[in-house]
């Protein structure tokens, strides 16, 4: 098609809507799932210049979804081939690929700015709550979307317009209690988080259980009990000493699925309404001989559960070895898609699983538990996709207050279900900020100078606040740090600082100051910094966010891709109707909050 | 790094430093460059009129990056003689479990009270170590002994 062909029918369809889109720079931030499919939609539609950010590399199991990408492509980094293949579709559109972590300090807040609209096609909460603070920052409309399986979300966020992403409360993936995991397991997936998180981690990670050192008297009772104590926690790290030696893989066999659960038996109250495990003997199981790993599609005998152990372990150990030999002392952490790992993760959980008298379960399911995969399906993401363009259409028409949330679902009498968004929520402590950018020479100023002539000169803090960056760098009762300069204090170009005012509580308190750093360059006059403009400072709107008021948030979520709509999601969105955006708009059935959408996921699992 | 975890322990250290319970104490680590307020170092004194009186016992609270809507990780330092500690010196207690009792509103200073009635109320229904709990439940006379070392071993001062 010829340039002016392509261009007709996008004018037709688009009117004035198409050169807002042909010379809008976007950044989309993520290129999995919904990146490969928002990226040719945003091909096709004709936007001037996309940038591509991901970090990840192309892996055979994205091919079923992410048709970006072909067998070809195979661990090559996904955004340089996603440009590469969506570059054929519309040469009239600019690509530019970064194949590395959004979080990176080089795409700090002025490289945010330069962009007209961002989209978010993201896999992990951080990320996305990375994004939507820089993009805040920038002042730069941000389009979230999220799915996870049937569900589908997107969301338009603007600074001081609208809600943003952690303005409600977002839950977070559960763990397991540690007693269960290591005393009481009762399901598949606590032996599989035993062996992933525990095990796995005491002999080829970093362990856990770290016994500090710290002397002692021997000559009390006390001496010899904390001695008792210490050699329990650190037998299977003298187990670990062993590893390359051929009885390594008994040692480690006896110690936890046979002396430990001896123990735990001793403890008989414990199994008083519970079936008492029953421990396992290296010697009396015959391990059969294999030779190779029998199909991850049905569930091992426990001869072939021993066998994999064994033979995972031996696998291991020669890598670990090789590792030494290298001059490298590597721990290892466990990845689904290392057949080693997955391997002794498999059979490790499944012995435990015969000792507590659980199910077994395949290889192909357990790699499916440990992994934490939530199934995806590429119509959610395309339909998704396709919303996210519509959204950012009304964005760049500067009709934001056309915008709609909306929600992708199977359930219900309707799949797309939209609601007005919502404004601000003015206890977030994220958007609900003040915001400054500071211009200083970091090896110069020092912090005493920063609070005196900037925070109290200009913006008449009371000497009650603190300050934090990382770390708390000042408050009333800690001055370590007066006399450090910036740089010292770890603070460089596109830093944050945290102003917290912390007057007493019965006073009003000022919404936290957000410090942007921007270094000066050592060419300019001799000043360490520019003394910023007043800007005004809102007070916190009735009650600080007091400890007690803080609210419980949601159950088990899905993660990868979700959309984060869940029942308590639900209700603690629950705000009045005059927080809309338009309030002249009933809201929708409040997205029918009893219960139709809700993305049920008890795939993530996480320990301590 | 979370704002939210952060502005949330630096309430609590103002709250702590503004009212805490006596003989307690609770600070979070001081670095070179300033205090890491998710990890804090923490001393429980044993109640009065039990067995655990007079003694003070270190305890180390890490707070994970999803704190306050996962619970901290609190454990005795040296590991504590008690049924519900663990070998690792782990503390196992509901309000401590994000299945269980753990929520967002719980303060440090109503987790260490927790863990001080922990201490002399041990739960014998979720055992974290065998010895101590072998002994609490079949020799409360060596159990209680023992007990009196400990305190004897860790002196408030």
């Amino acid at each position: 098609m010829t340039r002016a062909g392509r261009d007709k029918f996008a004018q037709k369809s688009l009117g004035g809507l198409h050169r807002n889109i042909k010379q809008a720079k976007c950044l989309m931030v993520g290129a999995g799932g919904i990146g490969c499919e928002l990226l040719k939609n945003l091909v096709l539609t004709g936007f001037g210049e996309i940038h591509i950010v991901d970090l990840d590399t192309i892996d055979l199991s994205n091919l079923n979804r992410q048709f970006l990408f072909g067998r070809q492509h195979i661990k090559k980094p996904k955004a340089l081939v996603a440009k590469e293949t969506a570059s054929r579709f519309n040469p009239n559109t600019k690509l530019t690929a970064h194949h590395a972590n959004i979080k990176d300090s080089n795409f700090n807040v002025a490289w945010f700015k330069s962009f007209t609209i961002v989209f978010n096609a993201l896999d992990n909460l951080d990320a996305r709550r990375h994004v939507n603070k820089m993009c805040l920052a920038a002042d730069v409309p941000l389009i979230e979307s999220g799915t996870t399986g049937f569900n589908g979300q997107v969301q338009v966020i603007s600074k001081a317009v609208t809600e943003c992403y952690d303005c409600t409360t977002k839950p977070i993936p559960k763990s397991f209690p540690v007693c269960t995991i290591r005393s009481t397991p009762s399901q598949p997936i606590h032996c599989i988080v035993w062996a992933k998180s525990y095990l796995f981690n005491e002999l080829f990670g970093a362990s856990e259980d770290e016994v500090p050192e710290f002397d002692h008297s021997e000559d009390t009772d006390n001496a010899q009990e904390i001695k008792n104590l210490r050699q329990e926690a650190q037998e299977l790290k003298r187990i670990r000493e062993t590893l390359g030696q051929p009885e390594f893989a008994q040692n480690v066999f006896e110690k936890v699925f046979n002396k430990d659960i001896t123990r735990l038996l001793e403890m008989k109250d414990m199994w008083k309404n519970r079936k008492p495990p029953a421990p396992l003997s290296f010697t009396s199981l015959s391990r059969g001989s294999l030779s190779s790993c029998p199909s991850d599609q049905r569930i091992w005998t426990p001869e072939e559960n021993l066998w994999v152990f064994c033979d995972s372990l031996d696998r291991l150990s020669l890598r670990i070895l090789g590792l030494k030999s290298m001059g490298e002392d590597l721990l290892l952490s466990f990845d689904k898609d290392d057949e080693d790992k997955l391997d002794f993760v498999a059979a490790s959980a499944n012995l435990r699983s015969q000792v507590f008298d659980i199910g077994c379960q395949s290889k192909f399911n357990i790699k499916q538990m440990a992994g934490n995969i939530i199934p995806a399906i590429a119509t959610t993401n395309a339909i998704t996709a396709g919303i996210c363009v519509m959204q950012a259409f009304k964005v760049l028409k500067q009709k934001i207050k056309d915008a709609r949330m909306v929600f992708l679902s199977m359930s219900g009498d309707r799949g797309l279900i939209t609601e007005p968004l919502r404004t601000p929520n003015p206890s977030c402590q994220i958007c609900g900020v003040a915001r400054l950018d500071f211009e200083c020479d970091t090896s110069k100023i020092q912090l005493q100078e920063f609070i005196k002539v900037v925070l109290q000169d200009v913006f008449e803090y009371s000497p009650s606040i603190s300050i934090l960056h990382d770390k708390l760098i000042y408050d009333e009762e800690y001055d370590d740090n007066l006399d450090a300069s910036f740089e010292n204090l770890g603070i460089t170009d596109g830093s944050f600082l945290t102003i917290l005012d912390e007057s007493d509580d019965d006073q009003p308190r000022r919404v936290n100051l957000i410090v942007q750093i921007k270094t000066r360059s050592p060419s300019e006059p001799e000043k360490s910094f520019v003394i910023p403009h007043r800007i005004d400072i809102p007070m916190k709107q009735a009650q600080p966010p007091s400890l007690d008021s803080l609210v419980l948030s949601g159950k088990d979520f899905g993660r990868n891709n979700s959309p984060h709509v869940s029942n308590e999601v639900e209700q603690s969105r629950k705000r009045k109707a005059e927080d809309t955006l338009d309030s002249n708009q009933e809201p929708s059935k409040k997205v029918k909050a009893e219960g139709e959408i809700i993305i049920i996921d008890d795939g993530y699992i996480e320990i301590d | 790094m979370s704002s939210l975890c952060l502005n949330r322990l630096q309430e609590e250290r103002r709250q702590w430093r503004k009212n805490h319970p006596f003989g307690f104490y609770a600070r979070p680590q001081r670095g070179s460059d300033g205090i890491d307020l998710r990890q804090w170092s923490c001393g429980i004194p044993g109640k009065e009129k039990t067995l655990w009186e007079g003694g003070l016992f270190k305890l180390e609270m890490v707070f994970p990056e999803e704190y306050p809507t996962k619970p901290p990780k609190c454990k005795f330092v040296p590991p504590l003689f008690h049924p519900n500690v663990y070998p690792s010196g782990t503390v196992c207690l509901s309000i401590l479990n994000e299945d269980e009792g753990w929520k967002p509103a719980i303060t440090i200073k109503q987790i260490l009270l927790g863990i001080q009635d922990l201490l002399d109320d041990p739960n014998p229904e979720s055992p974290a170590q065998a010895e101590a709990y072998n002994l609490f439940k079949k020799d409360r006379t060596a159990y209680d002994k023992r007990i009196r070392a400990l305190v004897k071993e860790n002196q408030a001062t």
